[in-house]
């Protein structure tokens, strides 16, 4: 089992949502219009009259077998839509109940 | 979840909710009557009694002053004017605005109640409220050749009864109609022969034209009234009646008297291009709509016109109804080119077909809801609407605009169109909110005018705020829904006609943005040679108020003129009356613009409501003149009436005359205000001391350039035959002076006996001496008076006969007497011609009792100028409020209202080339000009914060701004600086009156959008400099 954190520009939620679904991927928690900044460049996303786009985040726990393919289709959708500052980082899932 | 994104989830709700507002904007739009002006009540109530036989100076002294005592305490009472003339006095009671007139009336009512002691041959006081409804809607000329003596019956059966029944028609007033009488014309010698009077002849004929029921007759089992019929069966008749049978001689009426069925004499003289007429005013009821009962009028008189007989002609002197089509048709007109240039805009920068669709849409979803607002208000369509309509139509774009700009720039960054939309629409909404707030913060104190600058401007601050509010709500939910459906980035093909477009157009702005961005590198470099130069500017730019002319309402070209010809006092009527055709013939001949000359000479029905409105009498003749409309002649009216002047100067019996292009006198006595007089007002008691003076500012306004038709209200003192009785005699004799008056009014005017009823119509039986007797003092003091004891003395033996003066005029205002000097002016304005007059007044010596003051449209001025003196404060003050608050700031707002100062010099700069003046409409056009031309300030200053915050220096984040503000700036202005372009180039019916306010907005905002684009970057990076050193200092402090 592995944890996905997916965060993304929210005016690209449709897409990830779609991404999820054509993954099969069905349980996630979403958090929306969070703030969010990169590392390197990229404009902040802070919700304000300076920066007003914000962001979304999903997290989803899903078996090492569909990490790939999903991490595939979001790069493809990062690469469609470079601005939007789509992240997705991976870690192991302990246990779960 | 925001107003936005719902719109763009639920695009199909979105579009149904503005076809539900169009749908009932359309039906609004076409339930909404046509009018000129909104409703305008004036605030005035007239009392007029009359007061027969009586003086000026009596019906002053015994009537008005005691009327006048008894309405000083009536509450919202503004000023009393009035006016004392023979037989009549007319007080005018002018309250505030707004006062509630029942209660004025009700007020007046029992004021009146609580005068004691008026002179108990006075008739009761009436009471009218004046209203712009009491002008006529539509003014016909009815002329007749063979049938002019049956004239009036066929006027009164076949046209006013039908009228009178078309729904809407008020009163129906006619003028100049002759009136069959039965004339007894009596010789004085035969009737003191036989022992009679004109007294007893009238109870003679009295007696022997009359019906009596007498009684019931029983036939067997019928009960059947019995009647006496005594009535003249015909005209004939009356010459064989029997007067007296002295010494068993019967004597006949035909044996003392000639006996004559014509027409009454009347000295009255309606002329209309020369031909005998009568003249019928139409007024409507006061709810009625003025274009309405104009067209069923004219609908029905078309109908009458086939039953009348065939010399009887029926032409139309005045329609108001016309003036208001044309006006609203022109406005309309301006409103759709107002509209195309709007999108040519639009589409130029946009370049793209279905951006500027969107932004298109947005204007009638609007605009309509203005619609919706006046028809929820019961108003009207009319030139403020329609106004109102055609300023908004430059704002309402902006802010669809600057959300339109912000989506399709997400796009272009590879954003999808739903999220776009949504927060394209987000990021902007607070700048979008705001802009339109400070618009909102001066339009809507234009709802709280008071007076009559209030009953104009009220509809245009409301339509204006609503459909500019209407427009943010569009912005957000209209635009982004659209926008996420239809909007799609691609740039298109350098080969489609489109294609070529685009990139030409873009490549042009591109230019644009180039240049300016160099400028702007340049003065940011140059800071103070910068704001020097923008100080000389604004600086130099007020003294050009002393070269722009100033006025109260521009005056407007609206077909009509109108005058009045005196001629000496005392003038016979017959005489005045060949002069009045011989101008006639003149006018009419000279000017190919005159559709009708219609003259009216005469002292007419003394007793008429229209006596009140305009003066007459044997020496004077009252002209209206009707032009062909604006768009067939090439003179305009003014000019006209110019070269009327001159013809009328030409008459060597002429000694005081007018010419009143745009008949601008009767509607400011309506409270109606415009037109362009000046009127000073000379007050004091003493008649010798203000005529004096009178004269004296008469002569010094001749002497003023541009100054005509300077008269003087007073006119001089009339000649008058004055009896005067014997008291002691008439005692002796057992006469009173009521009998004696009352006998020679008898002889000289004649004694209405009884009437003869023919038809079901009533003719008067007049009994007086004839002609040849009444026309020398001989004659006078040879009249006969029956004493009670049945003895006839001579009118000589208890009296004197002398002529003596007396003023036929006396007015008042507020309690004390005045005499006025009026003028119109040509080819100067209010404001010269009141300056130059005042220092003239300054020379004169001015005796204590005497106070000079100046009425009018200078008053008029004075009041409406300091009201918006008050409200351009008021207007200042909110913005800066508005954007204070927005910007949470103190500072910026205050760098951004630099843009204002560089309005007012752009404003007088249009007036200045256009050679239009400082009005009512201009000054109002530069109120509103300080909510629009902040808004290119905010865009600008909003955008550099955002730059600055982004951590850009100073100099950059100005610059970038700049740069990228530039097109949303420019097109803003463009498309409401565009949008004035039909105002003030329009030429027809009415468009004098908006003229200025195009001026001043297209100049203004012109001028104060080149100099933001420069001046306001400079002064944020002076100010922004501050911060920093202030905030450096701060940190440097803190760290020690």
């Amino acid at each position: 089992m592995k944890a996905v954190f997916i965060t993304y520009n929210q005016s690209i939620a449709d897409e990830v949502q779609e991404v999820l679904y054509n993954c099969s991927i069905r349980g996630f928690t979403k958090w929306t219009e969070i703030m969010g900044k990169g590392t390197n460049n990229g404009n902040p996303h802070e919700g304000t009259h300076t920066w007003p786009e914000l962001n979304n985040a999903h997290l989803t726990i899903i078996n090492d077998d569909q990490v790939l393919p999903l991490m595939i289709k979001l790069k493809e959708l990062n690469d469609q839509v470079e601005e939007q500052g789509l992240r997705a980082f991976v870690w192991n899932i302990e246990s779960s109940i | 979840m925001s107003i936005y994104s719902t719109a763009v989830k639920k695009p199909i709700s979105t579009i149904m909710i503005t076809i539900g507002v169009l749908i009932f904007g359309i039906y609004s739009y076409l339930q909404l009557p046509v009018d000129y002006y909104p409703k305008i009540e004036a605030p005035i109530i007239s009392v007029f009694t009359y007061y027969a036989g009586a003086s000026a100076e009596d019906v002053e002294k015994n009537l008005t002053r005691k009327l006048e005592e008894g309405f000083g305490s009536l509450s919202n009472l503004k000023k009393i004017t009035s006016t004392s003339r023979e037989n009549l006095s007319v007080i005018m009671l002018q309250f505030e605005w707004g006062a509630n007139l029942d209660e004025s009336i009700n007020e007046v009512r029992n004021a009146i109640g609580m005068v004691r002691d008026l002179p108990a041959d006075a008739e009761t006081p009436t009471i009218l409220k004046l209203s712009t409804n009491m002008l006529p809607v539509i003014m016909y000329s009815i002329t007749a050749e063979e049938s002019y003596e049956g004239l009036k019956d066929i006027i009164d059966k076949k046209f006013i009864q039908p009228l009178n029944r078309v729904e809407g028609v008020g009163n129906i007033m006619e003028m100049g109609a002759p009136e069959r009488a039965i004339m007894v014309n009596v010789d004085p010698n035969k009737l003191d022969a036989y022992g009679l009077t004109i007294e007893k002849l009238g109870a003679i004929l009295t007696a022997n034209n009359i019906n009596i029921p007498s009684g019931n007759l029983k036939l067997g089992k019928s009960d059947i009234p019995l009647r006496v019929e005594g009535e003249f069966s015909s005209s004939e008749v009356v010459r064989n009646i029997v007067v007296s049978n002295t010494n068993g001689k019967t004597v006949y009426l035909k044996d003392i008297a000639t006996v004559k069925d014509s027409l009454k004499e009347i000295d009255s003289h309606e002329r209309a291009n020369g031909e005998k007429n009568v003249r019928i005013m139409i007024q409507k009821q006061s709810d009625a709509n003025t274009v309405t009962v104009a067209e069923k009028i004219k609908e029905e008189v078309e109908k009458i016109k086939k039953t009348l007989p065939p010399d009887v002609k029926v032409n139309a002197l005045m329609d108001a109804s016309l003036t208001v089509q044309a006006s609203i048709s022109n406005l309309s007109e301006t409103l759709l080119y107002a509209l195309i240039f709007v999108v040519l805009i639009v589409m130029l920068f946009l370049s793209r077909g279905r951006a500027t669709f969107i932004i298109s849409l947005s204007i009638p979803v609007s605009l309509i809801t203005g619609f919706i607002y006046i028809y929820l208000t019961g108003g009207t369509i009319n030139i403020i609407s329609l106004s109102s309509l055609s300023i908004a139509i430059g704002l309402v774009v902006d802010d669809s605009i600057v959300v339109l700009e912000n989506i399709s720039k997400k796009l272009e960054r590879g954003g999808f169109a739903r999220e776009s939309a949504i927060y394209g629409t987000s990021e902007v909404s607070l700048a979008v909110i705001a802009s339109t707030l400070t618009i909102i913060a001066v339009f809507l104190p234009l709802t709280m005018l008071g007076g009559m600058t209030g009953i104009l401007f009220r509809p245009l601050g409301w339509i204006v705020t609503i459909s500019v509010a209407a427009s943010v709500i569009v912005s957000m939910t209209l635009v982004p829904a659209l926008s996420a459906k239809m909007l799609k980035f691609k740039d298109p093909s350098r080969k489609s006609l489109g294609g070529k477009l685009y990139w030409f157009s873009q490549g042009l702005l591109g230019k644009m943005d180039n240049f300016y961005s160099k400028l702007l590198t340049w003065a940011v470099g140059h800071r103070w040679t910068v704001i020097i130069i923008g100080t000389v500017i604004f600086i130099s730019s007020l003294f050009l108020t002393k070269i722009i002319g100033s006025e109260f309402m521009p005056a407007t070209d609206n077909d009509r003129i109108s005058g009045q010809v005196k001629l000496a006092q005392g003038t016979t009527f017959e005489e005045t009356v060949k002069v009045a055709d011989y101008l006639d013939s003149v006018l009419q001949a000279k000017y190919p613009e005159i559709v009708t000359v219609s003259s009216s000479t005469g002292a007419g029905d003394a007793n008429s409501i229209v006596a009140i409105f305009t003066e007459t009498g044997n020496y004077i003749i009252n002209y209206t003149f009707r032009m062909k409309p604006v768009a067939e002649r090439e003179k305009s009216i003014f000019k006209i009436a110019e070269e009327i002047r001159t013809d009328i100067k030409k008459l060597p019996e002429v000694e005081k005359f007018y010419v009143d292009a745009g008949s601008s006198r009767a509607s400011s006595m309506m409270g109606a205000g415009g037109g362009n007089n000046l009127e000073v007002k000379i007050f004091g008691n003493d008649f010798n001391e203000t005529s004096v003076i009178a004269e004296k500012i008469s002569n010094s306004m001749k002497e003023i350039q541009g100054i005509k038709d300077v008269l003087i209200s007073r006119d001089k003192d009339k000649t008058e035959m004055q009896l005067t009785l014997d008291n002691e005699k008439m005692t002796s004799f057992g006469l009173t002076t009521a009998t004696v008056a009352k006998a020679i009014r008898y002889c000289i005017t004649g004694l209405t006996a009884t009437k003869y009823r023919e038809e079901g119509n009533e003719y008067d039986i007049i009994v007086r001496y004839d002609d040849k007797y009444r026309h020398s003092t001989d004659n006078i003091e040879n009249i006969s008076i029956t004493t009670p004891a049945g003895k006839v003395v001579k009118l000589k033996e208890i009296s004197t006969l002398k002529t003596s003066y007396a003023p036929p005029i006396i007015e008042r205002e507020n309690k004390v007497r005045l005499v006025k000097v009026t003028a119109a002016l040509s080819g100067t304005d209010i404001g010269t011609a009141k300056s130059a007059l005042e220092e003239k007044i300054k020379a004169m010596d001015i005796p204590s009792g005497v106070t000079v003051d100046f009425g009018g449209s200078a008053e008029d001025m004075k009041e409406a100028f300091k009201n918006l003196a008050l409200l351009l404060l008021l207007a200042v003050i909110l913005v800066y409020i508005v954007m204070a608050s927005q910007f949470e700031s103190l500072t910026e707002p205050f760098i951004i209202m630099f843009s204002i100062p560089f309005a007012f010099t752009g404003v007088l700069l249009g007036l200045l080339i256009l050679g239009s003046t400082i009005n009512l409409i201009s000054m109002i056009g530069t109120i509103m000009l300080i909510g629009i031309v902040v808004k290119n300030g905010i865009i600008l200053v909003d955008y550099t914060n955002l730059q600055v915050d982004r951590g850009l220096s100073l100099k950059q984040a100005v610059i970038t701004a700049g740069r990228s503000r530039l097109r949303p700036v420019v097109m803003t202005s463009l498309t409401m600086i565009l949008a004035m372009i039909p105002m003030i180039f329009s030429s027809g019916s009415g468009s004098e009156t908006w003229k200025p306010m195009g001026i001043a907005i297209f100049f203004g905002l012109t001028f104060s959008t080149l100099v933001t684009l420069i001046l306001i970057p400079t002064i944020y990076t002076i100010f922004g400099v501050g911060k920093i050193k202030r905030a450096r200092k701060k940190t440097i402090k803190s760290s020690k």
